[in-house]
C-alpha cells in the first residue's frame, strides 16, 4: 500500500515539476505557478510517507500557501506576457536534457553498485519537539546563522527595491 | 575554551556589522566616512586578536560544529585583511556609488563573517548555511547599482546560477548524509571502509563539488564569472574574486583532506582535469578581451586552474603553494580593482581605450596597474610569480608518481605564456595607449584609495622577495589539516 503510494506521488512530483517549466500545452507563467503548487503539494505526500508529519504540514503551509501565493502576486502584477511568445531555443533544450540524462546516469550507477540496508527503515516521528530540540541545541550554531541570511534578505531587499531618495 | 570565545572573531565582526547597520540609521551623511574608517579600524583590531589564538591542535564548538585549528586562522586572516580592502575600496569610492553606503558596509561584513564560518566549518550543516549567508550577500551586493543595468543583469545571473549551484550543494549533503547517517566532519571521516565505499557517497560529494566549484569559478562551473565580474560594481567584484574563490578553496581542502580522504585518489583526475580546462578555458578566452574588469573575469577562471593544480598534487606542497598562491592573488586583485574603481569613476569606462594616458594623467595609478599585472602574469620578483613557482614546482614533484602532471605542467606553462600577452597589452594601453579624444586631465585619487594602493603594492613585492614567513605560516596550516 505504501509503495503505490510512493510511485503515485513521485510519478506526480515528476510530472508537476516538469510540467512547470516545459507546458507543451500553456506558456502562462500562472499555470507554471499552479503546477509548482501540485509539485509541492505531491512532495508533502512523500514526507507523509517518512512519517514526516510535522515537515509535510510546514511544505504545505510555507511553501504552497506563502509563498506561492506571493509568486502569483509578483506574476499576476508583472503580467508577463513577454514570456508567453518566447520559444525554447533548441540548444538549450538539448543542453537542459543531456543534463538530465547525465544525473540520471550517475544516479543510477551510484544506487545499484550501493546494496540496500536490510534492517526496516526506521520509523522517525518528525515531530515539532524532536525538530526544535534539534535546531536549539545540535543545530544552534547554523539556525543562529540563518537568522544573520535572514537580515541579509531583508535589507537586501529593502535597499533594491526602495524609491529614489530625494 | 568558552564556545563563544572560540568563535569571537566571527561573533565581532558579526557585531561591527549590525552597528554599522544601526548607527547609519542616526548619523549625517558627512559622517558615513567615519563610519566605514571605524569598521575598518574594527576589523584591524580582530585581524590582531586573530593572533591572540594559539590553537593547541584542533579545537571544536558547538559539539562540533565548529573547528578552529592553524588552517582555520590562516583563511579568517586572509577574508580580514580582504574585507578590509574591500571596506577602503568601498568609502574611498563612495560618491560613485548609489547611496545606501552604511548598508553596503554592513552586507561586505556579513558577507565576510559567512567566509569566515566558512573557513571553520566542521559540519555540512554550518557548511552550507554559511556558503549561503556568503551567496545570498553577494546577490545584494553584486545588483547594488540598480540604476546600472550591467549591475542588474549580473545579479540576474549570479542569482540564477548561484540558485542551481546551491541546489546541487544541498543535494550532496542530503545524499551524503543518506549514505552516511551523519553530516559531522569527524564522523565522516572516521567511517567504516565499506560506507566510504559506496557510490551514494561519492555522488553526494561529487555534487558538493559542484557547489565548491561554482564558488572557485573553475570550469565547467565558471559561466557566470566574466559577466558578473564586468557588471558587478568593482568593490564587489574585488570581494568576489578574493573572498568568496578562497570560501570555495577552503572547504574543498577541507572536505577532501579532513573529512572524507577517500576522496583523494577518487577525485585525482577529476580535480586534474578541471585544473587544466580551468588553465585552458580561462587563458583562451581572455585573449579577446577590451573590458579590464572581464579580462580579469577570465583571468580569475585560470588562476582557479593553477590553484587547482596545487590542490591536485594531494601533497602538503602542494596545498602550501596553494595558500601562499592565494595570498599572492589577493594582494595583485586588490590592487587591480583599486586602480579600476578609479578609473571608472573618473573615465566612466573600464576598456583598453580608456587606460590610454593613465601613465600621465595619474602616475601612481598606472605602477598600481602594472605591478598587479606584472604580478598575474608571473613575473619575478613579485608575488604571482612565487605563487606559479610553488604549483608548478609541487607538480613537478607529484610528476614522478603521477605522470599526469606533466601534461598539466605543459598546460600551465603554455597558460603563462600566452597570458604574457594579454596582460601585457594592458601594460602597454597604460603606457603607450593613444590617448583618444577624451579630456587628459590628472586623475586625483583619494588618500584612503592612495594608502590601500601603495600597501597592497607593498605587500606583492615583499610578498615575492621574502616569501618564507607566509610559505611558513601556509604550512603550519596544511600541518594542521593532517597533511604530510
Amino acid at each position: 500500500m505504501e509503495a503505490v503510494f510512493f510511485y503515485l506521488f513521485a510519478a506526480a512530483t515528476l510530472l508537476c515539476g516538469f510540467l512547470v517549466i516545459a507546458n507543451p500545452v500553456s506558456r502562462n507563467p500562472v499555470t507554471s505557478a499552479m503546477f509548482l503548487v501540485l509539485t509541492i503539494v505531491s512532495l508533502a505526500g512523500l514526507f507523509v510517507l517518512l512519517h514526516a508529519f510535522f515537515l509535510a504540514a510546514v511544505q504545505i503551509l510555507v511553501y504552497a500557501g506563502a509563498v506561492m501565493v506571493l509568486f502569483l502576486f509578483v506574476i499576476m502584477l508583472l503580467d508577463l506576457q513577454a514570456e508567453e511568445r518566447r520559444s525554447f531555443k533548441k540548444l538549450a533544450l538539448a543542453g537542459g536534457g543531456l543534463a538530465v540524462v547525465v544525473i540520471a546516469l550517475l544516479a543510477r550507477a551510484a544506487v545499484r553498485e550501493s546494496p540496500l540496508g536490510t534492517a526496516a527503515p526506521p520509523m522517525v516521528e518528525g515531530s515539532p519537539r524532536a525538530l526544535g530540540k534539534l535546531l536549539f541545541t545540535e543545530y544552534l550554531l547554523p539556525f543562529e546563522i540563518l537568522s544573520v541570511l535572514l537580515l541579509v534578505a531583508m535589507v537586501g531587499v529593502i535597499l533594491l527595491s526602495r524609491k529614489e531618495a530625494k | 575554551m568558552n564556545d563563544v570565545v572560540l568563535m569571537g572573531l566571527e561573533v565581532a565582526v558579526l557585531v561591527t556589522g549590525l552597528a554599522v547597520l544601526l548607527l547609519d540609521l542616526w548619523i549625517t551623511p558627512d559622517q558615513r566616512r567615519l563610519l566605514g574608517f571605524g569598521a575598518i579600524a574594527t576589523l584591524g583590531v580582530i585581524f590582531s586578536a586573530s593572533f591572540a589564538y594559539l590553537p593547541d591542535g584542533t579545537q571544536y564548538a558547538f559539539g562540533g560544529m565548529y573547528a578552529l585549528d592553524e588552517f582555520a586562522l590562516y583563511f579568517k586572516r586572509f577574508f580580514l585583511i580582504a574585507g578590509m580592502f574591500v571596506l577602503l575600496l568601498s568609502v574611498g569610492t563612495s560618491n560613485a556609488e548609489e547611496g545606501g553606503q552604511g548598508e553596503y558596509l554592513s552586507l561586505s561584513l556579513f558577507a565576510l563573517a559567512g567566509m569566515m564560518f566558512c573557513a571553520s566549518a566542521a559540519n555540512l550543516a554550518l557548511l552550507f548555511v554559511s556558503l549561503e549567508l556568503v551567496t545570498v550577500t553577494f546577490y545584494v551586493l553584486v545588483g547594488f547599482q540598480r540604476r546600472r543595468l550591467a549591475s542588474l543583469e549580473a545579479a540576474i545571473k549570479y542569482l540564477i546560477i548561484g540558485a542551481l549551484s546551491s541546489a546541487f550543494l544541498v543535494y550532496g549533503i542530503a545524499l551524503i548524509y543518506g549514505a552516511t547517517g551523519t553530516l559531522d566532519f569527524r564522523q565522516l571521516a572516521s567511517l567504516p571502509a565499506a560506507v566510504m565505499e559506496s557510490r551514494i557517497l561519492w555522488l553526494g560529494a561529487l555534487f558538493l563539488f559542484v557547489g565548491l566549484g561554482f564558488k572557485m569559478a573553475a570550469v565547467p562551473f565558471q559561466i557566470w564569472a566574466p559577466d558578473v565580474y564586468q557588471g558587478a560594481p568593482p568593490s564587489t567584484t574585488a570581494f568576489l574574486a578574493v573572498g568568496s574563490k578562497a570560501a570555495g578553496f577552503v572547504l574543498l581542502l577541507r572536505v577532501l583532506h579532513q573529512t572524507l580522504p577517500v576522496l583523494e585518489t577518487r577525485w585525482l583526475h577529476l580535480l586534474m582535469g578541471i585544473a587544466g580546462l580551468s588553465i585552458a578555458y580561462g587563458v583562451l578566452c581572455a585573449i579577446p578581451q577590451r573590458s579590464l574588469k572581464r579580462l580579469l573575469g577570465y583571468s580569475s577562471i585560470a588562476n582557479a586552474g593553477y590553484l587547482l593544480i596545487g590542490v591536485a598534487t594531494l601533497s602538503a606542497a602542494g596545498a602550501t603553494a596553494a595558500l601562499y598562491y592565494l595570498a599572492g592573488y589577493l594582494y595583485t586583485v586588490l590592487a587591480a580593482f583599486i586602480v579600476i574603481a578609479v578609473v571608472l569613476q573618473h573615465t566612466g569606462r573600464d576598456d583598453f581605450d580608456g587606460l590610454a594616458g593613465l601613465h600621465q594623467r595619474s602616475p601612481l595609478l598606472a605602477a598600481g596597474l602594472t605591478f598587479a599585472m606584472v604580478s598575474l602574469a608571473g613575473i619575478p620578483p613579485l608575488a604571482g610569480f612565487f605563487g606559479k613557482f610553488l604549483v608548478l614546482k609541487a607538480a613537478l614533484a607529484a610528476g614522478a608518481e603521477h605522470p599526469g602532471f606533466y601534461w598539466l605542467l605543459g598546460i600551465a606553462i603554455v597558460g603563462v605564456v600566452i597570458s604574457l600577452y594579454y596582460y601585457f597589452g594592458v601594460v602597454r594601453a597604460v603606457y603607450w595607449g593613444a590617448p583618444g579624444e577624451q579630456p587628459a586631465g590628472p586623475i586625483r585619487v583619494e588618500w584612503p584609495l592612495q594608502v590601500a594602493l601603495y600597501l597592497a603594492m607593498v605587500a606583492i613585492l615583499w610578498l615575492g622577495v621574502m616569501p618564507n614567513q607566509i610559505t611558513n605560516l601556509a604550512e603550519l596550516a596544511v600541518k594542521s589539516l593532517g597533511l604530510r
